[in-house]
């Protein structure tokens, strides 16, 4: 029952926290100096005609409170007002009466996003837990300098040139992989011949292998940071005193008390990953939800910064409770404190 | 290791111009053009801006005796600059990003977290949200958002010669600013336990002010932690800026850092660029992204040493 109400606490924090990123961004949007009615008439030149026709299409021609809480009345409803683009109004065509709401377009980046990260990261659990167990168990060894290297490697090549020569090696020159594009799990779309979660798969190999080389340097340090730290403790020596062999000692006794660790980071990188993804979605030329955080970002859309806004921020604030009662589930002990101690670990800025 | 590299980014590249006699926005058709991929390390170019007139559809050899010039690592792309310089220079205005973005989150998170920390209460329950609410979203959109949409007024702010080029100072301010959050959840955090601590109610006791307590009882056990925090958060910061330098949101396209350097051969976000043999040599990857590494393994050494000299408990 209490970690029900646990659960419950966190989720009304995490909301807090949308709501309020939502509206630091609607009032920073209006303190910068912006033309909305470019959006309706592209490239044209506008008298101020133009710009009070402009800003009544968009529906921003009322005083900005009154805009600000209809825009949370239709988040609240998950009905996204549609994005200012799709108002466009070029001579001689048709304008877009009903445009969709931003929701529609990001539900789909979305899951191309959580395809990359979900995979890439459960690759990098794959990789990471061994090869630091290896290093952390052989401290200052041969394998534990180069593991060590390696992954630093990873972490200072940046995520975008990694893909696109992952990219041009194993897609455009071997052919081994699909060299661009995304391919949905469910449903067929006859264009591009994609069909089930094989297509599914083998277009995400090259990201998936991007995102791991990235992300496997921090994970191995942790790994290897906690097996370290806990080899010389007791109740290691008593395990090894009973007879136990070295894996077994290993993965039975040391390296659970690492998956605290590895889960509170994966709490903390949940919004970096999908910053990041942004680059490898570039190089693979797939529409995602971070190529479209940058994209709102450069562009003054206000619905799609909106829209984005929220978006990422309920992915990491979902994220973040699935950890939490993770965390909570595995260790009683830290059940009931407010703040497990994060810190913003070294991958904090590669995005 | 990192002072070495330092004192090279700032002095190497007016130094190397002044040796090689050139400098690193001159550009040299023959050491890249439309017909003539880059060429690698150590090379020597005809020392001219101009080409000796064309032959056979291409440029015509040089004449014999004229004077050449050393490119030592090449040139950087199809317009044919020196690619040391511009490593090396590009040290300059990557490592001042870094750098001023870790003194600047330090100058707003210092004070900040002492007072959340030290004082506690409303002021206290304020920052935590706020950085709270920071934390949950990727900083990296902030910073495109910010670096967009406010950098044309920021950007001249700060510009001094060749040492800090234009826009060094704004990147450097916007990221010190988004990333501040993290020195203020660490004062913050370990004022807590601290604030608890006897030698604090014994300076109490005798009539200390809150203003000599927190500067001269409790910052000396902060500054070990802060050194670290620094030391990492430069490496990060580096990361950052190349990072936003592939967005096209980072300092002026001429001014090289690592980022812009490497976003020549591989592009931007709007386009990004598969590896053209006929256009790029892998020596304009591989040389910014050692620069990189040997600077961030450099910090990441510097700040596990001083972890290990400054915390006598050993810190990991």
């Amino acid at each position: 029952m209490r970690i029900v109400f646990f659960v419950a606490r966190r989720a009304v924090a995490g909301l807090i926290t949308v709501w309020a990123l939502v509206t630091f961004a609607f009032w920073v949007f209006w303190a910068i100096p912006n033309e909305p009615a470019q959006f309706v008439y592209p490239g044209q030149k506008m008298n101020a005609y133009h710009i009070r026709m402009g800003d009544h299409i968009l529906g921003i021609d009322k005083p900005k409170t009154t805009l600000y809480f209809d825009y949370l009345w239709r988040m609240l409803h998950w009905n996204f007002s549609p994005s200012w683009g799709s108002y466009q109004f070029l001579p001689g065509l048709p304008r877009n009466l009903h445009p969709q709401g931003v929701q529609v377009q990001l539900m789909q980046e979305l899951g191309v996003t959580l395809s990359i990260t979900l995979g890439g990261a459960f690759l990098v659990l794959l990789l990471a837990i061994p090869l630091g167990a290896i290093a952390g168990s052989r401290l200052r060894s041969l394998s534990d300098r180069t593991i060590s290297l390696v992954a630093l490697i990873g972490v200072c090549t940046h995520p975008m040139v990694i893909a696109l020569i992952l990219r041009g090696i194993f897609g455009d020159h071997l052919h081994w992989v699909p060299a661009t594009g995304y391919c949905p799990l469910r449903g067929t779309s006859f264009g591009n011949g994609c069909n089930g979660p094989v297509d599914w798969a083998s277009h995400l190999i090259l990201p998936w292998a991007s995102f791991t080389l990235l992300f496997l340097a921090l994970y191995i340090r942790m790994v290897r940071t906690s097996v370290a730290e806990t080899l010389p403790q007791d109740f290691v020596r008593t395990a090894r005193a009973k007879g136990a062999s070295s894996v077994r000692v290993l993965t039975r006794h040391v390296l659970p008390n690492a998956s605290l660790r590895i889960l509170t980071m994966i709490g903390m990188e949940i919004g970096t990953a999908i910053a990041v993804c942004a680059y490898i979605e570039t190089a693979f030329q797939m529409e995602g939800l971070g190529l479209a955080g940058i994209q709102a970002m450069l562009g003054l859309d206000l619905p799609l910064i909106l829209g984005v806004v929220t978006f990422i921020s309920l992915v990491v604030v979902i994220g973040n409770l699935i950890v939490d009662a993770l965390y909570a589930f595995i260790d009683p002990r830290v059940r009931f404190s407010t703040d497990p101690g994060r810190t913003k670990s070294l991958a904090g800025g590669v995005i | 290791m990192f002072a070495v590299i330092l004192v090279v980014s700032l002095a190497g590249g007016a130094t190397a111009s002044a040796l090689l006699g050139h400098n690193g926005t001159d550009i040299f058709p023959y050491a890249a053009n439309y017909s003539l991929k880059p060429v690698g390390p150590w090379t020597r170019v005809p020392a001219t801006h101009n080409s000796y007139g064309y032959a056979n559809g291409g440029l015509a050899a040089p004449p014999k005796g004229a004077p050449t010039t050393l490119l030592i690592f090449g040139a950087d792309g199809p317009l044919g600059r020196d690619e040391f310089i511009r490593v090396v220079d590009g040290g300059k205005a990557s490592l001042e990003i870094a750098l001023g973005g870790v003194l600047v989150a330090l100058l707003i998170g210092l004070p900040l977290g002492c007072v959340s920390g030290y004082f506690g209460g409303l002021a206290d329950t304020f920052v935590t949200r706020v950085t709270d609410t920071v934390m949950a979203f990727p900083l990296l959109l902030f910073l495109v958002f910010a670096s967009v949409n406010l950098d044309a007024s920021l950007k001249p702010i700060g510009a001094w010669g060749s040492i800090i080029p234009e826009g060094v100072v704004a990147e450097a301010v916007l990221i010190g600013v988004f990333t501040s959050f993290y020195p203020t959840r660490l004062v913050r955090a370990r004022l807590l336990t601290l604030r608890q601590e006897e030698f604090v109610e014994a300076a109490e006791m005798v009539g200390a002010s809150h203003w000599r307590i927190l500067r001269y009882h409790l910052l000396p056990y902060l500054r070990p932690m802060l050194i670290v925090w620094a030391a990492i958060a430069t490496a990060t910061n580096i990361l950052l800026e190349v990072g936003l330098s592939f967005v096209g949101a980072g300092v002026q396209p001429e001014t090289p850092t690592w980022g812009s350097l490497l976003s020549t051969t591989w592009g931007t976000i709007y386009q990004p660029q598969v590896f053209d043999k006929t256009q790029f040599t892998v020596w304009q990857t591989v040389f910014p992204t050692v620069a990189i590494l040997l600077c961030v393994v450099s910090l990441n050494q510097l700040s596990e040493g001083l972890r290990h000299a400054l915390e006598p408990e050993g810190g990991r």
